[in-house]
């Protein structure tokens, strides 16, 4: 028996999405072993894009400004940080040491899933409300946003502009988005969510559900959802 | 060669960005996270460096981080550690010019091993980006069976891939 998981991780894997986690099955390894093997022997798969290069670069060096020893660009700004890189950098000389993270139980697949029609939040009455210009978000990019009736955050993946809630799902605690890991993290109860929605990590007893997801549309370079009008 | 250094942090990028990313995407096969993994992998590592260390031990310290980066990757995704980098040698991955991979070769072997209909699947899909509707009308049959035909091909060559490595 194949499992769902399995089969939409692969589909996935094809279409060059990001494969959403599941909770893999010994049995389902040496498959899916084999479907990254022959993904990246398609042509042109192992080279990166120039874009992401050229971000990645002034991404460090946004991060390495306050450190002198490397100092041929000292660029002034805000310094992210990245408390969990530098844990893992002290890790690696350990093999197999690694942040502890509680897996996922996972949405259960055996329930019918409708997708993402099912847990879509769609206000009796509302407006589109811009949330970022077109160019604000390129490929890739995560933004939060806050309308006074709703935040949440809002992410282009494959050319496409989505959003999620930006509340946690367990208690309602508003989620920080930590950009350099593209995830969305709980204050409350350290749950991490996926920027699409899915919950990735948790510590509760029950798997807390996916973010409800916005109306989301993009008019005359304006990346719009559709929320309660603003309290007056 | 080996005692040689880096002059400053960009080099240090520069010289290897490409490497590890080709290096993720072969152990991922996907770009979104081949991408957040060669990030996680140089941000974890440019801080602690040291500016004497030299070409091949900064090369060393990458890969051991990419080890236990991808590591805690399939750690939180999966639960199950689907690819490692236990076997990947620094003098390999990060050989001048690029060593030419194996890959090839291997995937070439476990598809000649196949049936006909289960390798014309994988490659139509997998190496030509052919999505399942494409597939089937390739193949002459309808999109239910491509997908059977698909999963089908997929375990034998799973199964093929452990017997070449044996």
């Amino acid at each position: 028996m194949t499992g769902r998981g399995l089969l939409r991780y692969i589909e996935d894997l094809l279409r060059g999405n990001r494969p959403r986690p599941f909770r893999a099955e010994q049995t389902d390894v040496a498959e899916l072993r084999t479907a990254i093997e022959l993904r990246a022997a398609r042509p042109g798969s192992g080279v990166p894009r120039e874009e992401f290069v050229t971000q990645l670069q002034q991404r460090l060096a946004t991060e390495l400004a306050d450190t002198p020893t490397w100092g041929a660009t000292r660029i002034v700004g805000t310094r992210r940080q990245f408390g969990k890189g530098a844990a893992i950098a002290a890790a690696a000389a350990a093999v197999g040491a690694v942040v502890d993270h509680t897996l996922t139980a996972g949405r259960s697949d055996a329930g019918p899933e409708t997708g993402h029609e099912a847990n879509t939040l769609t206000p009796t009455a509302g407006d589109w409300r811009t949330v970022a210009a077109s160019e604000q978000l390129p490929d890739g990019a995560v933004r939060a946003f806050d309308l006074g009736t709703i935040v949440g955050f809002v992410h282009r993946t494959d050319g496409v502009a989505r959003a999620v809630s930006g509340s946690c799902t367990h208690q309602g605690c508003r989620l920080l988005l930590d950009a350099t890991t593209r995830r969305l993290d709980c204050p409350c109860h350290t749950t991490v969510f996926a920027v699409t929605g899915e919950p990735l990590t948790h510590q509760l007893p029950i798997t807390p559900p996916p973010l409800p997801q916005l109306v989301t549309r993009e008019v005359n370079g304006a990346v719009q959802v559709y929320a309660p009008p603003a309290s007056t | 060669m080996t005692g040689e250094v880096y002059p400053d942090w960009e080099a240090v990028y520069r010289d290897n960005v490409d490497r590890m990313y080709r290096l993720m995407f072969a152990k991922v096969g996907n770009r979104p996270d081949a991408e957040d993994l060669t990030a996680e992998v140089f941000v974890a590592v440019l801080r602690p460096l040291r500016v004497s260390a030299s070409v091949g031990e900064v090369r060393a310290y990458l890969l051991a981080t990419a080890r236990t980066v991808l590591a805690e990757y399939w750690r939180r995704t999966l639960g199950r550690e689907v690819t490692t980098l236990v076997d990947e040698h620094t003098e390999t991955v990060f050989a001048d010019p690029p060593a030419p991979s194996n890959a090839p070769r291997r995937i070439a072997v476990i598809l000649s091993a196949l049936p006909d209909q289960y390798r014309r699947i994988l490659e139509l899909r997998f190496l030509d980006s052919y999505s399942v509707r494409e597939a089937a009308a390739e193949l002459g049959v309808s999109v239910a069976n491509a997908k059977v035909l698909q999963h089908r091909a997929l375990r034998r060559a799973a199964q093929m891939a452990q017997e070449v490595d044996q």
